[in-house]
């Protein structure tokens, strides 16, 4: 399981795939204002991506997947709806 | 002028240049893909600039040209000529729209004549796409390349400065993609020299719950510093959902080699300064030279008072005479540009020349990267075009007669420019018809340019000089003379104007070939001053063979003139102001008489009085003065004035 909810903490852990995203989305809708901590976080799927740009949680933690750090992190962290 | 104007003044004139050489490059080999890709962007950036001004007719003209090439790229035309020629019509009148804007701020009152029927003949190559195209169609570089340029522009230009071309891609993946297995993100990972990223939204994002987790929306835009083949490998499964491109960098930071001095700074780190700044920099180098001479001076008094300081004063003197003269070599070297800056507006005109007279000319350039003082390569255009245009109207054959001669049928011209020694050569050569000698000295003989016995006299090689002598030239030698000759002495003028000589070498049946010598830097020259009422004019010293005074008695009335003999050869006297259109001033005791020319030639000309000799920056003549004939050009005084430096072959003749 790479989604886990610890307290008001959503966690990804490991490598995210497609499944993951709707779980994700799920644990976002189901309560607003739930944190995404990123820092076990391995590579990430689209369809992950896709929900954390849609819905723009709060994000915390850097995620250990260089590229996921280096160049989606920061989109999610700046992204505007389009 | 505003700034943004004077910004798209310079860049319109590089981006025509640049097409037109696309475009001449093209004609000769339709299958080069990379001229075809250089016409294209050049026409379309322009086009693009030229939507900033109110400029109608020139971005009408320049979109349908667009339209065309995009036609050729699209390999829906082919290039020929009958596609080449609107083409290069459109960049010549987008060039000449261009000066227009420089000179009077508009477009001259024609232009929308004359954009419409340049449009229609663009529209005509088009042919069969006439239809298709003839609305205004998308501009090639599409919306998202130019926001995601604008968006990543720091990223673009540190490619730039870095000297790397930029691809940029879009990839919206399909809807259904993760059904399908796909994961956008893992193909990114995969593309080589990622430099930005980002990701949009293909549909608005729902509010509240409506998100489906399962339908991709994403829409990735990125920049890579791969080539466009290589990024495409990485997409090609979904090669439908990708569009890629090449960005350009961004305006301003547009690298033009040609233009700008080569510093050594490494490629694509150079920054445009007016030449005009160059220029004042220089002029406070010379005055530095000047108040470091000053010390010397004092280096000199002070030895008396104390020789310990004096020394001391003397060794840091030397040092700011050495720091001294290396800025003055350095802001020299700033002015230097390679000659491709004049030659490379040369080939068009030369086609045009050629078309206009039914000839087949295929001109080469070789040595383009030869550099020289910007005053000398700006200087040269003219006499240049003028030769390249004799060398196709009177050189070159027509296509039977050189069939006739056993000649292949284009005839060759040959412009070539090579270092020597301290100078710079340039040689215009031609395989034509060559100059006949005998016709020459016929001609010279005709129009009295020397006395007949001195045209006898002279070896062949030497009469087919005489094409530079004033007045060997007119009007009426342009048909009856086979070979050159046209405006000779206004190129012989304008290559000594530069500090420079011209001869001349010729085979009859074999070719002619022109020869400059120029300086390579900007040149002092040495002129004497001469004094004509209160006005004083200059002469470079090498065209005085002497100066004399002679007393007033000895002057011999002769027919309309006067004559004095020196050194008991009579030579006629002629007052300068004269030939100057200027009064004349009353003739003392004794005259002030400057020896020019050689041989039979040889004059005295009168002046009211020397001045000295003076070291000048000569410039070409500009503005109203320019092809001013007696006149080589102008020079600044030490004190501001300004000198006009004659000609004195040109006045003589």
């Amino acid at each position: 399981m790479s989604v886990r909810l610890d307290g008001a903490v959503i966690r990804l852990e490991g490598e995210c795939r497609v499944e993951d995203a709707e779980p994700l989305l799920s644990l976002l809708q189901e309560e607003a204002g739930r944190v995404v901590d990123l820092s076990a976080a391995g590579r990430l799927h689209a369809a992950v991506v896709q929900v954390l740009l849609a819905l723009r949680p709060p994000l915390s933690g850097e995620p250990a997947d260089s590229f996921a750090a280096r160049w989606i992190t920061p989109l999610l962290a700046t992204a505007r709806p389009g | 002028m505003s700034e943004l104007l004077e910004q798209f003044l310079i860049e319109g004139r590089e981006l025509v240049q640049q097409a037109t050489e696309d475009l001449l490059a093209l004609e000769r080999d339709p299958a080069d893909a990379a001229r075809l890709d250089g016409a294209f962007r050049a026409v379309h950036t322009l086009k693009g600039s030229v939507a900033l001004f109110d400029l109608g007719p020139m971005e009408r003209a320049l979109h349908a040209a667009e339209d065309l090439l995009d036609a050729l790229r699209a390999g829906r035309l082919r290039a020929g000529r009958g596609v080449i020629d609107p083409l290069l019509d459109c960049i010549g009148a987008s060039e000449a729209w261009i000066e227009a804007l420089d000179a009077e701020g508009r477009l001259p009152g024609d232009a929308a004549e004359r954009g419409r029927r340049l449009e229609e003949a663009l529209r005509a190559s088009l042919g069969g796409d006439a239809a298709s195209t003839a609305a205004p169609s998308p501009a090639r570089d599409p919306e998202w390349l130019r926001g995601l340029a604008v968006a990543e522009a720091a990223a673009l230009a540190q490619a730039g400065a870095a000297g790397q071309r930029v691809t940029a891609l879009r990839y919206v993946p399909a809807p259904d993609c993760f059904f399908l297995g796909d994961d956008p993100m893992a193909l990114l990972r995969a593309v080589p020299g990622l430099i930005a990223l980002r990701l949009g939204a293909r549909e608005p994002w729902p509010g509240g719950s409506a998100l489906d987790p399962f339908a991709c929306n994403l829409v990735i835009e990125l920049l890579s510093t791969a080539a466009e083949e290589e990024v495409r490998q990485v997409f090609r499964f979904v090669a439908d959902q990708v569009e890629t491109g090449e960005v350009a960098s961004p305006g301003p930071a547009r690298p033009a080699p040609a233009e700008e001095p080569a510093t050594g700074g490494g490629a694509g780190r150079s920054l445009r300064v007016e030449a005009g700044r160059i220029d004042a920099l220089l002029g406070l180098v010379g005055e530095l030279i000047v108040a470091k001479n000053g010390l010397a001076h004092l280096v000199a008094q002070l030895e008396g008072a104390d020789p310990g300081l004096a020394r001391a004063f003397g060794e840091s003197r030397a040092g700011i005479e050495a720091l001294a003269e290396a800025m003055h070599r350095e802001v020299l070297g700033l002015r230097m540009v390679p000659l491709a800056r004049s030659f490379r507006r040369l080939p068009r005109l030369v086609r045009e020349a050629a078309a206009a007279l039914g000839r087949n000319v295929a001109l080469e350039i070789r040595g383009e990267a030869v550099e020289a003082d910007k005053a000398i390569v700006d200087g040269l255009f003219d006499p240049l075009l003028h030769l390249l245009r004799n060398a196709v109207d009177h050189g070159i054959e027509d296509p039977a007669a050189r069939a006739a001669a056993g000649k292949p049928e284009a005839g060759s011209i040959i412009l070539e420019a090579w270092q020597a020694g301290g100078g710079i050569v340039v040689e215009v050569r031609d395989d034509g018809r060559g100059i006949d000698p005998a016709r020459v000295r016929r001609a010279a003989k005709e129009r009295r340019v020397m006395p007949e016995a001195a045209i006898d006299a002279l070896d062949d090689e030497a009469a087919i000089q005489l094409v530079f002598q004033p007045g060997f030239s007119t009007a009426s030698a342009v048909t009856a003379l086979s070979g050159r000759g046209v405006g000779m002495d206004a190129v012989r003028a304008g290559v000594e104007g530069l500090g420079g000589r011209v001869s001349l070498a010729s085979r009859p049946g074999a070719g002619s070939a022109i020869r400059m010598l120029l300086p390579q830097g900007a040149t002092v020259t040495t002129v004497l001053l001469v004094r004509l009422g209160a006005e004083m004019f200059g002469v470079p010293i090498g065209a005085v063979a002497e100066t004399a005074r002679i007393p007033a008695g000895l002057i011999l009335p002769l027919r309309q003139g006067e004559a004095f003999v020196l050194r008991d050869r009579t030579l006629p006297l002629i007052r300068l102001p004269a030939l100057l259109d200027r009064p004349a001033t009353p003739r003392g005791d004794t005259a002030r008489v400057l020896v020019a020319g050689a041989g039979a030639g040889r004059v005295g000309l009168e002046v009211d009085g020397f001045a000295g000799q003076a070291d000048v920056l000569l410039r070409p003549l500009e503005g109203l003065l320019a092809g001013m004939p007696g006149l080589l050009g102008t020079a600044m005084l030490g004190d501001g004035r300004v000198l006009l430096v004659l000609d004195l072959p040109g006045l003589i003749g």
